[in-house]
């Protein structure tokens, strides 16, 4: 017995040196990069699909649109190098590109995919569909004049200067009519394909998706501004917000987003790494029900607005995740107003109850998704609104149930966040003032002002009036009165704070630069050696 | 204990076909009524109505609940068990992805804890209020009752950020990724299979922390219920007539105590083994683990019930083929059983 262990033990010895000597790399390799984030919420990658911030990070890379918003929110040309605009309408031109798979960006995949995206008929057509591209007039309306051009005929309900905002939108992303024609299954545009897959002329393909584990970019070697530097983009499904904070530390990944609040600080002025706050353009919002009895009347709407202590959460709770804005247009985006004089004021939000017939106050309950920032958000509220006499009950779910008791406009309170579609005005305005039929029956439920039953007849006009004025300093005073309007209406869905993205960069990281929409493009991203 | 006769194996399987199929009627009806929204999770927040309604469909979540029922069963008697939301893959693939990195994990933790756990028993119970006694019951104690949340954490932090003897979370180095086409989808297993020896010793690094702190877990209660059980036999007859004549305490528990507990314990291994095949939730969140049990997890966020009720058919299925086995071993091994098969 005892030489049969020792022979064992000198076995398993030489089976352990035979196998070479292990060996952990502390820093990620210096042609991949590496971002660590939450997957959870991304189930396609099918840009006529998918409309989840995340996916649309990543299918960023992996297409081209005809054109873009730079980060100043000017349109820029990606696939048509130049445009004509007249009264009709816009003709586009075609660089010279290729798709990954070889084939040549043309007019009909142009087409192919606009149609796809109005045909397919999902959440991400909603923005077309709102300015009248719809499945019956898609064929009609964008054209293949030849090869390389492209005529799009305006439908009547926009200007040329809004269609480009959208066709710069991740939903106009052109992909490769050829190959997903070859997909095609169930009459299905290729969707049961292109949603793990991908067809585009970016500079990344899509080379593996494990859901909740990861997703794998591969430079398109043949990308029509050339290579681009990283060999590979992984992103890491970290759910864990402090583990994901000690791979940051330890070099395991280069880019850290979906960090919390706490975690977020200790990267704060650390040497190494730079904290980036990304724009998107939308808000967090206080959406009220206004077919609730207390919150129909717009005095008690606006004893709500000053029993908020907006600056005084921006400090405790939000941080890097938002500032103060009570309007829905980012302070510094062109023709935005100041901000109104909201603020913390317990007399006068008790004088405004009074004056709506509750002197004593009311119950009221206030839903939210349990995740960082929102959740502190609640009880801040909660807190304040106690104050002037409205008693909160606070009620957590998970992402699905409390949007669907939003779209059903089962809640009193509830804290929604928004994002600008385009970088404009109206990109980050419009479902906060756009409601064409408040009808229970309408089930409008797509849009936010709808599911707050805010019927607000003269600033949806005025929102259409502005989408249709082709003089840009015309729509600016538009714009204006807009802005000021929504103010004087005491909303029922309150802008609390302009929302960012905030991440952690390794320093080794240079030119990484986050886009206000999402649209972040990593192909002059390159890295120092370690 | 019964005779193992081909009838009685015949009851046990259906038996176990009988429990799988209320288990899964418990699990669809209380999938359909939770609240969540798996059409609102596949059209995107701001759809409008009709795309809702159009997806609701076409998921068939539109028909009574009954009809949705028979609609799955049928399939399931295909063999197919439908599409996941998550993933749009079939849920089947979903898991032969998912369960090998659980089944990796759990075997390894399962190993660690047996090997480690039932000689720290032994012991425990042989020197009663020694020294190791008293080690053994601190052990089982903390393992017990500390959160495996933050045995994870602080794991990460000392081994892996701190003392760089580990890798992180995830199953391998990014570096590595992809090198290795998946045969069992065991990485351990398929790197030696093509000799990478290099990416062998990388998964190993990435494995063995969770793998430790699940087999910590899981010892506790391996260690406590040995001890216990070899109190119980200590104090037979038939040990104090073995320690009279003679026999020390080496010789004792090896030939004596052992085979009369041996049933116990391999119950009480299945049933650890089980828990951990189950899909540890909480570490697999912790190490990014992409494993059955943050597979389901996110499914059942989403209201995504094709891929819940699959991955509750594979653990209900694996509890039960555990005990299938152990009651099989038991026969293999009570004394009792063996003289009646003779």
């Amino acid at each position: 017995m005892k030489h049969f262990s020792k022979g064992l033990i000198a076995g398993a010895a030489a089976i352990v040196l035979s196998i070479a000597a292990p060996t952990l790399n502390a820093a990620t390799p210096d042609d991949q990069l590496v971002i660590g984030t939450s997957l959870a919420q991304v189930l396609s990658l099918d840009p006529q699909q998918a409309t989840e911030a995340k996916a649309i990070e990543i299918m960023a890379n992996l297409y081209d649109r005809l054109v873009k918003t730079d980060r100043s929110r000017n349109i820029q040309p990606q696939l048509a190098e130049r445009w004509e605009i007249d009264d009709k309408g816009i003709t586009f031109h075609l660089r010279e590109a290729t798709f990954a798979s070889g084939n040549p960006v043309t007019a009909d995949d142009v087409v192919y995919s606009l149609g796809r995206l109005l045909k397919m008929d999902q959440a991400a057509a909603a923005n077309f569909k709102r300015i009248g591209y719809k499945a019956d007039n898609v064929d009609r309306l964008v054209r293949a004049v030849d090869p390389k051009t492209v005529r799009i005929d305006l439908s009547g309900e926009t200007t040329a200067e809004l269609l480009l905002y959208r066709l710069a939108m991740m939903v106009a992303s052109v992909v490769d009519s050829v190959e997903v024609k070859n997909h095609v299954d169930n009459n299905d545009y290729g969707n049961a394909w292109l949603r793990t897959n991908s067809a585009g002329s970016g500079p990344f393909t899509l080379k593996r998706w494990t859901p909740n584990e990861m997703v794998i970019l591969e430079a398109n070697e043949g990308y029509v501004g050339g290579a681009p530097h990283m060999r590979r983009v992984i992103v890491r499904h970290v759910p864990e917000s402090q583990v994901e904070r000690l791979m940051l530390e330890r070099g395991d990944i280069d880019i850290a987003s979906a960090l919390s609040a706490a975690d977020l600080k200790t990267f704060e002025g650390k040497q190494g790494f730079e904290v980036q706050r990304v724009p998107t353009g939308g808000f967090y919002v206080l959406s009220m029900n206004a077919g609730n009895q207390y919150l129909a009347d717009p005095k008690v709407r606006e004893a709500i607005a000053y029993s908020i202590d907006y600056k005084g959460i921006e400090q405790t709770i939000m941080g890097p995740y938002g500032r103060a804005r009570n309007v829905p247009v980012p302070e510094d985006y062109e023709y935005a107003i100041p901000n109104p004089d909201w603020h913390f004021d317990a007399a006068k939000a008790k004088a405004l109850l009074a004056q709506a017939g509750y002197p004593d106050g009311f119950s009221l309950s206030l839903k939210t998704i349990a995740q960082t920032p929102r959740i502190d958000l609640a009880t801040a509220i909660q807190g304040s609104l106690g104050q002037v006499g409205i008693k909160i009950d606070i009620q957590q779910g998970n992402g699905s149930d409390i949007i669907a008791d939003h779209r059903a406009r089962n809640f009193d309170l509830l804290i929604p966040q928004t994002g600008a579609y385009m970088p404009n005005v109206l990109g980050s305005m419009e479902q906060f003032s756009s409601n064409p039929d408040n009808s229970k029956e309408a089930n409008n439920a797509g849009n936010f002002a709808w599911r707050s039953a805010w019927d607000i007849p003269e600033l949806t006009a005025l929102t259409a009036k502005a989408s249709l004025e082709p003089d840009a300093k015309k729509r600016g005073e538009l714009y204006v009165e807009m802005q000021k309007k929504f103010v004087d209406l005491k909303p029922a869905v309150l802008p609390l704070f302009e929302r960012f993205e905030p991440i952690v960069v390794n320093s080794r990281v240079k030119d990484y630069v986050g886009h206000p929409n999402q649209l972040t493009r990593l192909e002059g991203v390159t890295k120092a050696s370690d | 204990m019964k005779e193992l006769t081909a009838s009685e194996l015949a009851r046990r399987v259906l038996h176990l076909f009988v429990s799988l199929f209320i288990l899964l009627c418990v699990t669809f009806v209380i999938g359909r009524v939770l609240p969540a929204d798996p059409v609102g999770a596949i059209v995107g927040e701001l759809a409008d109505p009709a795309a809702y309604e159009a997806m609701r469909t076409r998921l068939g979540l539109d028909l009574p609940l009954y009809q949705q029922f028979f609609i799955y069963l049928q399939g399931l008697l295909r063999g197919d068990f439908g599409q996941a939301i998550l993933t749009g893959n079939p849920v089947a693939s979903d898991m032969l992805q998912a369960f090998p990195a659980t089944f990796e994990l759990a075997t390894l933790a399962i190993i660690i804890s047996a090997v480690v756990g039932v000689p720290l028993g032994l012991a425990a119970a042989l020197f009663r209020d020694s020294f190791i006694d008293k080690f053994a019951r601190v052990v089982s104690l903390v393992g017990h009752s500390i959160p495996v949340f933050w045995f994870g954490i602080v794991g990460l932090v000392i081994f892996y950020a701190t003392l760089n003897w580990v890798g992180g979370p995830g199953r391998i180095d990014v570096f590595y990724e992809g090198m290795v086409e998946p045969v069992t989808g065991m990485l351990l297993v398929d790197s030696l299979l093509v000799g990478e020896t290099e990416i062998f010793w990388n998964a190993l690094a990435h494995i063995i922390l969770p793998a430790a702190i699940l087999a910590y877990m899981a010892m506790a209660y391996i260690t406590r219920m040995t001890r216990s059980f070899t109190l119980e036999q200590l104090s037979q007859d038939y040990v104090i007539a073995a320690r009279a004549k003679g026999a020390g305490p080496a010789r004792t528990v090896a030939h004596h105590v052992l085979p009369n507990i041996a049933v116990q314990l391999i119950t009480v291994l299945a049933i650890s083994y089980g828990n951990l095949l189950e899909g540890a939730v909480v570490t697999e969140i912790v190490f990014s683990w992409p494993g059955i049990g943050q597979y389901m997890t996110n499914a059942l966020m989403i209201g995504d019930m094709n891929a819940v009720l699959a991955a509750t058919i594979i653990v209900g299925f694996v509890f039960m083929l555990l005990n299938f086995v152990a009651d099989i071993a038991y026969a293999v091994l009570d004394p009792r059983t063996r003289e009646v098969t003779r």
